[in-house]
């Protein structure tokens, strides 16, 4: 997926027009809040399991070194191929040669972003090679010819209507507005692939160290049976996905699905180790894992490095007010909402993704809701401040906070600034708002008004009251 | 080789100056209070959290209730076909016990191996049962096949008493050391919500889930 984060605002505008996606957008995101808010209240021991799942990614980071080579080695003991990549053209060129070297002309996939973060499909698709999405999600979108607004449910930005006439244009199906009939379309569809296809491809959820298992966690079933029907298996994952031990899963999978979509478990948790083996009666001849780095030991090194603690569950996004109004598209990368606002500016670099860590109003919901205790609105600041170090605000932006600071950090000043305000208000501004701001301030009141400085200030009344000064008690 | 050689060198410089170094233990969260205890009660928390998934369990005398039962549930779904793993003796016994109560034809899992297959039932014997999450747990263990559960309408797992368990992390516990090749943790059907979070069952796994435990 080419990033057009650098457009968020342009972005977010259409977003705001688009009348279809503002109706997908409020029949969805309520659902997701109420389904975790039940499933987590139904969960007593939540806030233990957090504790305890913040721990693990974060012991599983800072000795990363030692339980990647774990996992490598054990791994490549149960017939598994580890290929590690350094970027996105280095993956699309491995991932290209397995392909090739395996012979594959169909391949069918099971949702990934990590494949989106690396552009995986058309890679592929270049060299002849046909890939088939097997997510009901992903296949819509694949179908639509467009990339998913979400890391949960990618085709959330689709009313049924829209995926309906999809189905009618692209295959030819009768249009029907039942979601169980679209489904029946999907699960038909889909079927015939899965059986020819030479390999399957993957993501994972989890990558165990201690016995170089591959976990992948699903509703639908798809991606037990793309790790289990093809001849190959190749999965992709991130560097970061590694857990020490596989008993450490009970913890994060207690969390991980109530997070996502409210669940107490998905559907089908799949440990996967190795390749077939003598006797099995299925199961993958040959499985790849590429190991992806694209600018992770870079986060791993800094004062980031916790956002790699994520689990890609999705609860900050859903909960973020911006992402609510504006969808997932509009951020313009593979990860909208709060973590990517914090991801793409360490992946992508933070001159291209610029607009991102001020797309949030800094609510503080999205660390509220991290199953990991990812400190993310703290990181949203932190990066606002790397944006002035490195230069990336006017110096009109500059002076004013700066002069903003030194007023607010007066009183008196402050005083005699909101005295003249008032005085100036009080003619002006009968209506008691400002219609249109002048200056950089402009963008603010093209949509809305300014409130008006009150005639008289908070600290008068309070002094009047009182009798005393607030900052004098 | 070298590029995973360069990888590792990477994360070692990243990490320099690290101060955690010790390798924890595995965080166990503690047990939910009132945790079942007995053989009964893990029975009985399974047979809550499994029905309250959409899940059908049928347990008691194996002739006179439970094959019965079943075979009624499998026609009113619409089923034709029977399979099972060729390695699992008991579920083929199932399978030849349900005949009667068709029809229903006994089929190899290659003839659900096709576009528009007949509307099957897999059946197959559970390696575990988790009571705390009314998880049916299935592995290769034995060259056991998976296909009953992968792409079947229906899918009918055999339980016996001896195997549920209170947690998932006992599960783990029991396969752990050497795991075999595939895992799968089933927790209710095959389900969706991709179209506008609407819940939908059997995208591409069976959309009915049936958990029998039949007594001698
Ligand atoms: S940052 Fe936290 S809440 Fe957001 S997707 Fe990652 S794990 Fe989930």
């Amino acid at each position: 997926m080419e990033p057009r984060v650098r457009h968020f605002v342009r972005n977010s505008e259409k977003a705001f027009a688009d009348r279809q996606l503002q109706v997908a957008l409020s029949r969805t995101t309520a659902k997701f809040l109420e389904n975790r808010a039940a499933a987590v209240a139904e969960f007593p021991r939540f806030e233990g399991a957090r504790e305890s799942a913040s721990r693990i990614r974060q012991e599983a980071l800072d000795n990363l070194d030692a339980h990647l080579a774990r996992f490598i080695t054990e791994a490549r003991k149960r017939g598994a191929v580890v290929h590690a990549a350094r970027d996105g053209p280095e993956a699309r060129e491995i991932a290209a040669r397995i392909a090739k070297e395996e012979g594959v002309s169909l391949a069918v996939k099971s949702k990934s972003m990590i494949a989106e973060e690396v552009g995986l499909n058309g890679a592929l698709e270049a060299d002849g090679v046909e890939v088939v999405e097997t997510d009901l999600g992903e296949y819509i979108i694949q179908l639509a010819g467009e990339p998913p607004s979400h890391i949960i449910a990618p085709a959330i930005h689709k009313t049924r209507e829209d995926v309906s006439r999809l189905f009618e244009e692209k295959l030819g199906e009768p249009y029907t507005e039942e979601i169980p009939a679209l489904t029946r379309i999907a699960r038909r569809r889909l079927r015939d692939k899965f059986f020819s296809a030479q390999m399957g491809i993957s993501g994972a959820n989890f990558l165990c160290a201690d016995t170089g298992s591959v976990v992948l966690v699903t509703n639908e079933g798809n991606g037990r049976m793309v790790a289990t029907l093809p001849r190959v298996h190749m999965v992709i994952a991130g560097i970061d996905k590694v857990i020490p031990r596989l008993a450490d899963l009970p913890v994060l999978l207690s969390l991980l699905p109530r997070s996502a979509t409210g669940q107490a478990l998905s559907s089908y948790v799949s440990v996967l180790t190795g390749t077939k083996r003598a006797g099995d009666a299925e199961g993958p001849e040959r499985l790849h894992i590429i190991l992806l780095d694209n600018g992770r030991t870079g986060i791993l090194q800094g004062k980031y490095r916790e956002i790699l603690k994520c689990i890609r569950c999705g609860a900050c996004i859903n909960v973020c007010p911006v992402f609510q109004s504006v969808g997932g598209h509009a951020y313009g990368w593979v990860y909208p909402g709060p973590v990517g606002s914090v991801l793409a500016p360490l992946i992508l670099g933070l001159p291209e993704s610029s607009p991102l860590p001020n797309a949030s109003t800094l609510c503080g919901a999205c660390g509220e809701v991290c199953p990991v205790k990812i400190p993310i609105p703290g990181m949203l600041v932190e990066l606002r401040g790397d944006e002035r170090e490195q230069g990336l605000k006017t110096p009109a932006e500059v002076l004013g906070m700066k002069a903003y600071a030194s007023v607010m950090s007066r009183a008196g000043i402050l005083e005699a600034f909101q005295r003249v305000a008032g005085v100036v208000s009080a003619l002006l501004f009968k209506e008691r708002k400002i219609e249109r701001l002048p200056f950089a301030f402009s963008g603010w009141t093209e949509r809305r008004d300014f409130p008006a400085p009150a005639p008289q200030p908070f600290r008068k009344l309070w002094k009047r009251q009182r009798g005393i000064r607030p900052w004098t008690r | 080789m070298r590029q995973t050689a360069e990888l590792l060198d990477r994360v070692r410089a990243a990490l320099r100056g690290r101060t955690v170094a010790e390798p924890g233990l595995p965080y166990v969260a503690p047990r939910e209070p009132g945790a079942p205890g007995s053989a009964q009660g893990r029975i009985d928390l399974f047979r809550r959290k499994f029905e309250a998934l959409g899940g059908t369990f049928l347990a008691g005398p194996a002739a006179e209730s439970v094959i019965p039962a079943l075979g009624e549930l499998l026609r009113a779904e619409g089923v034709t076909a029977l399979f099972f793993p060729e390695e699992d003796p008991a579920s083929r016994s199932l399978a030849d016990a349900l005949v009667p109560f068709g029809p229903f034809l006994l089929v190899s899992p290659a003839d659900i191996r096709q576009a528009e297959p007949p509307v099957s039932a897999g059946i197959q014997s559970a390696e575990f049962a988790i009571a705390e999450s009314g998880t049916i747990v299935q592995t290769s263990r034995g060259g056991t096949s998976l296909w009953p559960g992968l792409a079947s309408d229906v899918h009918v797992c055999l339980l016996s008493p001896d195997r549920f368990l209170d947690g998932m992390e006992d599960c783990l516990e029991a396969l752990s050391g050497d795991p075999p090749r595939s895992i799968s943790l089933i927790t209710g059907p095959s389900r969706t919500a991709d179209i506008e979070l609407t819940l939908t069952m059997g995208v591409h796994g069976p959309r009915r889930v049936i958990a029998v435990l039949p007594s001698s």
